[in-house]
């Protein structure tokens, strides 16, 4: 009999194996083309970087204060890579844990229950982390560089963020544990977990509602002494975060007392935490696994009559169909209402910063409702990458029925891009509008965000549906697997690159109508206005049609994966 | 009916189809046979339009499936190997959606769609979650769908795995029924029994080629004296009497 950790290190070595067989089996198309999106995601962690390394030089050159304001800002950074990768792995642990296609053969062979749950919860693991540590290696690159730190610096830092990540980790894992386990009926389960994500997005509508930002501006302290204090002070001193912090800091520094002590902390709490989730496994697992396999039964009428689509787009019946079968497959599924639940709060937290930003004259405020326009497009290519990219992979392993059936792929893009385009115009509508209102900007820049944040919205919807097709992943568990692919990275690059050329196009523009506004007589150049015009329209036209071209192209010649 | 010529389908240096010629008429069921990995799926899912052939071309009903896929597939009604259907929406909207996708007017889906559904059982099914069907009950629920829009030709891989007794037979009867209505219907099976008592005509696939074809009758010539059962023709002519060395490993 294999003890468990024989066991457990064979299952690993299985992914080991089938990520060399992936990568052996790949075409020359596959190669090219990942090796392209590796160039570009280099190219974006650079850039990232880049903008780091300028941001903490800068700090870095504040007198006196500008080594206490990088680790403030360290620390606050390693804090949300905490809360960010827990709040993460709470939605990736449910379906990696208990619906995953592997847990019917790993359950059912000679696997014990914590060995197959460790094999699985560390799968949840990389998953819900990865992308968010690769964001944050760009920031500690950017300041082990300003600060002349060597690789030492690095290797300690990667190395500590394995029991960090398996900390974060741990908590959303163990709630979905017992969840799982208090509430087999798959009805209340689904109430819990939309209550979970109202409490969370209470929780950070809260957080931000109490103005944090108050605390480091120094005018809002009444003495230099209590600025400096609360500099020094650590930031969630019991969170994981600030010993991670503490640990990279004293290393860095050679006191090498706090470091091991903060260091060692870090890791026998991971190690303790996995203990401890593995003890919990052993009591809940097979219950909640049990319990997630039954689904509810919820009679429905027999007799349908035609929805809502086939009364507005009667001449288009397939189209309303496919309309149709979109929002109820969307409506029905939990998951995706913990996560509108998030974006409300996002909106709400979004107008209230916008609300308290501390402007007093008319002609800035103006200026911060263009430069919104970047801020909102940034906010809806990330919502584009969570819910209009993957879209077409939502199809999933039901694909067959629509590529068998008598309609051309082009109408179920089209259907997508509809389906995704009516609320990301209201969202679009109102993040812009209502910050418009907020702030009072002036009749110029009220009509130009508007009217640009449409186009964007219309281009950033197209290019997720055309950045979908062309790598679909229908046989996923998981659709933050599918946000997380290379396809995801590549939308979410060429997105924000989208949204950085449409604001800089229009830069000229709102330049010479701030010229005006400061009353010079020639300030509008018209023969700018109308290149910058064409550019924007250019690269917008280009940023939609080019992947749905694309992307129409590679599902009809797909031919799985 | 269902024309098969030349068709072929490479996967990087896999040949899993070879040069497939046949022709399947109305109204006439066709058994294709062959072990695992034979190409039979393969065949189905160049058929259908899941997937490009290499060479070769394939009609159905006089519709070339590249080039005239969707009069192609108005006409075609496929069940897969395995029956994936959005698990979210309950068994009555996946056949109003299928209806709608087929063009079927709503008056005579709002009456067949029940009717459907008692015919294969479903009736307490049909407003619950297909999440919750058993996988027979997602196999009768695609069968239902293909009835519902009445194909021209049908493609069934596999179609009865799954089902218990009962709805084996009555899946048997509707294909005779469909056939007897002049449906050219193309059916890949592993169970010999049923490619014996329902089958027209029968194919043999093995390594992506076609090695024979013809009544039951007609195969014996090929590979088996007279009387003999299919799985005897089958086991000459794919090369599947050794089973007895293989069991050597056991």
């Amino acid at each position: 009999m294999r003890s468990s950790l024989s066991t457990f290190s064979l299952l690993q070595r299985r992914r080991v194996r089938s990520g060399l067989n992936r990568i052996r089996t790949q075409t020359p198309w596959e190669w090219a083309r990942n090796g392209a999106f590796i160039l570009v995601g280099l190219w974006m962690l650079s850039g990232l970087h880049y903008g780091f390394w300028r941001l903490l030089s800068y700090l870095d050159g504040v007198e006196l204060i500008g080594g206490l304001l990088i680790w403030k800002l360290t620390a606050m950074t390693l804090l949300t890579t905490f809360s960010m990768v827990a709040l993460s792995s709470l939605i990736i642990a449910l379906t990696t844990l208990f619906y995953s296609s592997d847990l019917k053969f790993l359950l059912r062979s000679p696997v014990g229950i914590r060995t197959a749950f460790a094999d699985k919860a560390l799968e949840a693991v990389f998953f819900s982390s990865w992308m968010i540590v690769l964001v944050v290696l760009p920031y500690m690159t950017a300041l082990a560089q300003v600060k002349g730190w060597g690789p030492g610096f690095h290797a300690v830092f990667l190395l500590l963020m394995v029991p960090f990540m398996v900390l974060a980790c741990s908590l959303g894992i163990a709630f979905t544990l017992v969840l799982l386990y208090l509430f087999p009926s798959s009805r209340t389960r689904d109430v819990l977990w939309i209550l979970s994500s109202l409490s969370v997005a209470l929780l950070y509508m809260l957080l931000r509602f109490s103005e944090p930002e108050r605390l480091i501006r120094p005018d809002a302290l009444r003495l230099v002494a209590e600025y400096l204090e609360y500099l020094q002070a650590p930031t969630a001193p019991y969170a994981p975060s600030w010993w991670l912090t503490q640990a990279v800091s004293s290393y860095a520094h050679g006191r090498w007392a706090l470091f091991w002590r903060e260091a060692g902390l870090l890791c026998l709490c991971a190690l303790g935490s996995c203990a401890a989730l593995l003890a919990l496994a052993g009591v809940t697992y097979a219950k909640g696994y049990s319990g997630a396999q039954e689904s509810r039964r919820q009679r429905r009428p027999i007799d349908i009559p035609p929805g809502l689509e086939h009364r507005l787009a009667a001449g288009s019946p397939v189209l309303a169909s496919l309309y149709w079968k979109e929002r109820k497959t969307f409506f029905r599924d939990v998951k995706h209402w913990s996560q509108i639940v998030l974006v409300a709060a996002l909106c709400g937290v979004y107008l209230f910063s916008i609300h308290r930003l501390p402007l007093d004259t008319p002609d800035l405020k103006s200026l911060v409702c263009f430069i919104n326009i970047g801020i909102a497009g940034f906010v809806l290519s990330s919502l584009g990458l969570r819910f209009t990219f993957p879209s077409i992979s939502l199809e999933g392993r039901s694909f067959w029925v629509v590529r068998s059936a008598p309609l051309g792929l082009e109408t179920l893009m089209l259907e997508k891009f509809l389906f995704s385009l009516v609320p990301m115009l209201l969202l679009a509508t109102l993040l812009i509008a209502a910050s418009n209102h907020l702030l009072r900007a002036d009749r110029f820049i009220s009509w130009l965000s508007i009217g640009t944040i449409w186009l964007l919205t219309w281009t950033l919807c197209g290019m997720g549906v055309g950045f979908g097709a062309v790598f679909p992943r229908f046989k996923v568990e998981n659709i933050h697997q599918v946000e997380s692919s290379a396809g995801g990275f590549a939308y979410m690059a060429c997105a924000l690159a989208l949204v950085a050329v449409t604001v800089a196009a229009e830069a000229w523009p709102v330049k010479m109508h701030f010229q005006a506004r400061f009353g010079r007589a020639d300030a509008w150049d018209w023969d700018w206005v109308a290149a910058c015009a064409a550019s924007l329209v250019l690269v917008n036209a280009a940023g939609f049609i080019l992947p749905w071209m694309l992307g129409r192209r590679c599902l009809q010649r797909y031919e799985g994966e | 009916m269902i024309e098969l010529c030349g068709l072929t389908k490479r996967f990087g240096d896999l040949l899993a189809v070879d040069s497939l010629t046949l022709r399947v008429r109305p109204g006439e069921i066709f058994g294709f046979l062959g072990p695992n990995g034979a190409g039979k799926t393969t065949t189905v899912r160049m058929l259908s339009g899941l997937l490009q052939p290499s060479a070769g071309t394939a009609r159905i009903c006089g519709f070339d499936i590249v080039t005239q896929p969707l009069e192609a597939k108005r006409v075609l009604g496929l069940v897969p190997d395995e029956p994936f259907v959005y698990p979210k929406l309950t068994g009555a909207e996946f056949l109003r959606f299928v209806g709608d996708l087929y063009g079927v007017p709503h008056p005579a889906q709002r009456r067949r769609i029940p009717e459907l559904l008692e015919m294969f059982e479903l009736s307490g099914w049909g407003g619950e979650l297909v999440d919750s069907y058993s996988h027979g009950m997602r196999q009768k629920l695609v069968l239902a769908g293909i009835l519902l829009h009445e194909p021209k030709a049908l493609l069934l891989d596999e179609p009865l795995v799954g089902l218990d007794p009962k709805s084996g037979k009555l899946a048997k009867e509707i294909l005779k029924r469909l056939a007897g209505r002049g449906c050219a219907i193309f059916m890949c099976t592993h169970v010999l029994e049923i490619a014996e008592r329902l089958c027209d005509r029968i194919g043999i696939q093995c390594e992506g080629r076609l090695l024979a074809q013809g009544s039951l009758e007609e195969l014996r010539g090929h590979g088996g004296s007279d009387g003999a059962p299919l799985e005897d023709i089958f086991l000459a002519l794919t090369g599947g009497q050794q089973y007895a060395e293989l069991l050597k490993h056991l």
